[in-house]
């Protein structure tokens, strides 16, 4: 006749606490670790995107001298603003003095 | 013993197991077949078809002027490839070419080349390199099987035809070719990556690995001045365009640490569409063209007579008559002159007198001078390809031979030999060699102009011979160069050319120059000029010295007219705001 050991209660409710907490601690790393690549594919993407907006802005600066480059502005003063050098008796030549209320 | 199923059963069994068997065999052999006797084979294959490694080209490094514009930079673009599927008839893939050609602008005959490596069957193909972004869009909208982009870097010049031929060009795998570009292409290169893509059934990718990063290369700073370049450049033109020249040069540059501020040739190109322009505009004449240097020649024997001591300052020359004969040639000058003193001879440019001042100087002791100067070898400017021009050994002298080196000629030099040995007088007979980089050996402080370099001749000669130089601008031949607030020391040189026809110097063909630096007793700048067959007027004091005045005055006064005793690192590097209201900026 088998005998039926009597299991106390204090010992399934350790152990049932022991298997939630089991559980909960691999669920939070599989909670961890879907989090850290998510991040890590949102870094990566943000990564990218840096690096495409740097490509941008250098693209940008090229443009930006391009546009101001000293021919381009010299045309378009003497095309579309008819202006011209101006001539020797046209210049006036002030003396810098160092003024010290100045920053 | 009676059986419930028919009698062949048993054997019908046995049947359809052999079969079975004998098929599952056949499964098994042509299993091990496929994986262990063909394995390489398929392996290969597989993966050509599934996977396509990338070279991840680097970004090359941007070079720039000593003021912080860019002059070169490169920029991403995309180019476009098509990798031919296997099983596609010819036809068809052939089609999907056809339905880039408007949007890539493909001619026939590049339609025609990718047909031919198809048919090769060729696992790669580039249909074009580095296409506009637009045609990028378009291209990718359609979603062609087999057609892929891979992402490079293009170069561009935000400046186009601004010190062309100086930053010089790259092929089109980004590698420097010409100019700076190639001379320091090992620096701005910089290292490529690469990256595998793995690609579907249809051959689009889906997932990519970097295999390797791409290293980009290092920036440049050049001594180059935007400012200074632009003056000197469009004032070149300007001239050249007024005397119908066949061509043109012009080197700013800073005497004391041998930067060059500005080196220019006309005609230029654009740095943008350099195919579209021939190779003969695409030559760095600076460097690269000879030529006989004519009267800004004569500071060498001028040097020589001085440093030897043969001849005292107050003797005098007579160069009255109209012409001086040694052995069979005879040289004349190119007006009437009287008698005429020492300094005299080199203010007014006398070849007569020249010659009779050359005829005193020990022939072993002008051919040393020549070498000290720096003819005859490379300056060692960092551009490539810098011709080293033709100066004979004195063993192969002929018997006038000293006349004609006296005066200029019999000896072929660069442009850039010529200001580098008129800088030795500038640096009061020290020999500083030429620069495109910026110096770094006094970067910051202190703020001096000190140079420093093989002593040429001594301080005394140089400063004399600088007075001479002054009075060429004030009294002599290069009058037309003087401009308000600046001491002059210059000199003109009008060189006639050989024809080739006669072998025989031309009476129509001449190369114009001046040289000269300022302020004289402090030079900051130094700027030699070379205009090649100028129509109507040909001497150097009608065609060289008027575009030194032009291109000086616009200098100084971008500079902001510097006080003597400044160098050119406070002025442009620290100063720069000072002068920012000035005309060219």
């Amino acid at each position: 006749m088998m005998v039926r050991k009597k299991i106390k209660k204090r010992a399934v409710i350790l152990g049932i606490s022991a298997a939630l907490t089991a559980m909960l601690i691999l669920t939070f790393y599989i909670w961890h670790q879907a989090k850290s690549i998510h991040l890590g594919y949102s870094i990566g993407s943000l990564e990218e995107q840096v690096l495409e907006l740097e490509r941008e802005v250098e693209k940008l600066e090229a443009e930006k001298s391009r546009l101001l480059s000293l021919e381009r502005v010299e045309s378009i003063a003497r095309r579309e603003l008819n202006l011209v050098f101006p001539e020797k008796e046209q210049l006036v030549f002030i003396e810098k003095t160092k003024d010290k209320n100045r920053p | 013993m009676n059986s419930k199923y028919p009698k062949n059963v048993g054997k019908r069994i046995v049947f359809v197991t052999i079969l079975t068997a004998a098929w599952f065999g056949l499964l098994v052999f042509h299993l091990v077949q496929l994986q262990v006797i063909h394995h390489s084979e398929f392996k290969s294959k597989v993966e050509d078809q599934s996977r396509h490694i990338d070279i991840i080209p680097p970004k090359r490094g941007t070079i720039y002027d000593r003021t912080g514009n860019i002059l070169a930079r490169s920029v991403p673009c995309h180019s476009v490839y098509y990798i031919p599927s296997k099983t596609e008839p010819h036809p068809v893939q052939l089609e999907k070419i056809q339905r880039l050609k408007p949007v890539l602008n493909l001619t026939s005959r590049q339609v025609q080349d990718i047909s031919r490596r198809i048919r090769k069957n060729q696992s790669f193909i580039w249909i074009k390199r580095k296409i506009d972004p637009s045609a990028h869009t378009a291209i990718k909208n359609r979603e062609i099987e087999g057609i892929h982009f891979l992402g490079e870097m293009k170069r561009v010049y935000p400046q186009g035809n601004l010190a062309s031929h100086l930053i010089g060009r790259v092929d089109i795998d980004g590698k420097g070719i010409s100019g700076v570009e190639q001379k320091y292409n090992d620096l701005l290169m910089g290292k490529a990556g690469k990256r595998i893509n793995l690609l579907d059934a249809k051959r689009r990718e889906y997932q990519f690995e970097i295999l390797e990063k791409p290293h980009p290369g290092r920036d440049l700073t050049l001594s180059i001045d935007e400012t200074i370049q632009y003056i000197a450049q469009h004032e070149l033109q300007k001239t050249v365009q007024e005397t119908q020249a066949k061509w043109g040069s012009i080197i700013v540059s800073n005497p004391a640490s041998g930067e060059i501020l500005a080196m220019a040739s006309c005609p230029e190109y654009d740095l943008n569409q350099p195919l579209q322009s021939v190779s003969q505009l695409r030559l760095n004449r600076p460097i690269h063209h000879l030529i006989n240097p004519g009267s800004t020649f004569k500071i060498i024997p001028f040097a020589t007579a001085i440093e030897s001591g043969v001849i005292q300052e107050n003797e005098t020359f007579d160069c009255r008559g109209k012409f001086i004969q040694v052995g069979y040639k005879t040289f004349r000058d190119h007006k009437a002159m009287d008698i005429l003193t020492f300094p005299e001879v080199f203010t007014y440019s006398s070849n007569i007198g020249t010659i009779q001042i050359g005829r005193k100087i020990s022939q072993e002791k002008f051919y040393r001078m020549i070498q000290s100067f720096g003819f005859g070898r490379p300056t060692g400017i960092d551009l490539p390809a810098e011709e080293k021009g033709i100066v004979r050994p004195l063993q192969n002298w002929e018997k006038n031979s000293w006349a004609f080196l006296s005066i200029g000629y019999e000896i072929s030099v660069t442009p850039l030999q010529i200001l580098q040995a008129m800088n030795v007088i500038a640096n009061g007979g020290i020999l500083v060699p030429p620069r495109v980089t910026p110096d770094l050996s006094y970067a910051g402080e202190p703020r001096r102009n000190q140079p420093s370099g093989d002593r040429v001749v001594s301080e005394s000669t140089a400063r004399l011979l600088t007075e001479y130089m002054k009075r060429v601008v004030r009294e002599g031949t290069g009058k037309n160069a003087a401009f308000d607030k600046y001491d002059i020391a210059g000199k003109t040189g009008t060189a006639q050319k050989i024809d080739r026809a006669t072998g025989a110097y031309s009476a129509q063909a001449h190369t114009s120059s001046f040289m000269g630096f300022f302020p004289a007793d402090h030079p900051l700048l130094s700027i030699i000029i070379v205009i090649d067959e100028p129509q109507g007027g040909f001497y150097g004091s009608e065609v060289a010295a008027p575009l030194y005045r032009k291109a000086s005055s616009h200098i100084v006064r971008y500079l902001g007219f510097p006080s003597p005793g400044h160098s050119i690192k406070t002025i442009i590097a620290a100063d720069k705001r000072e002068s920012e209201d000035s005309e060219y900026k």
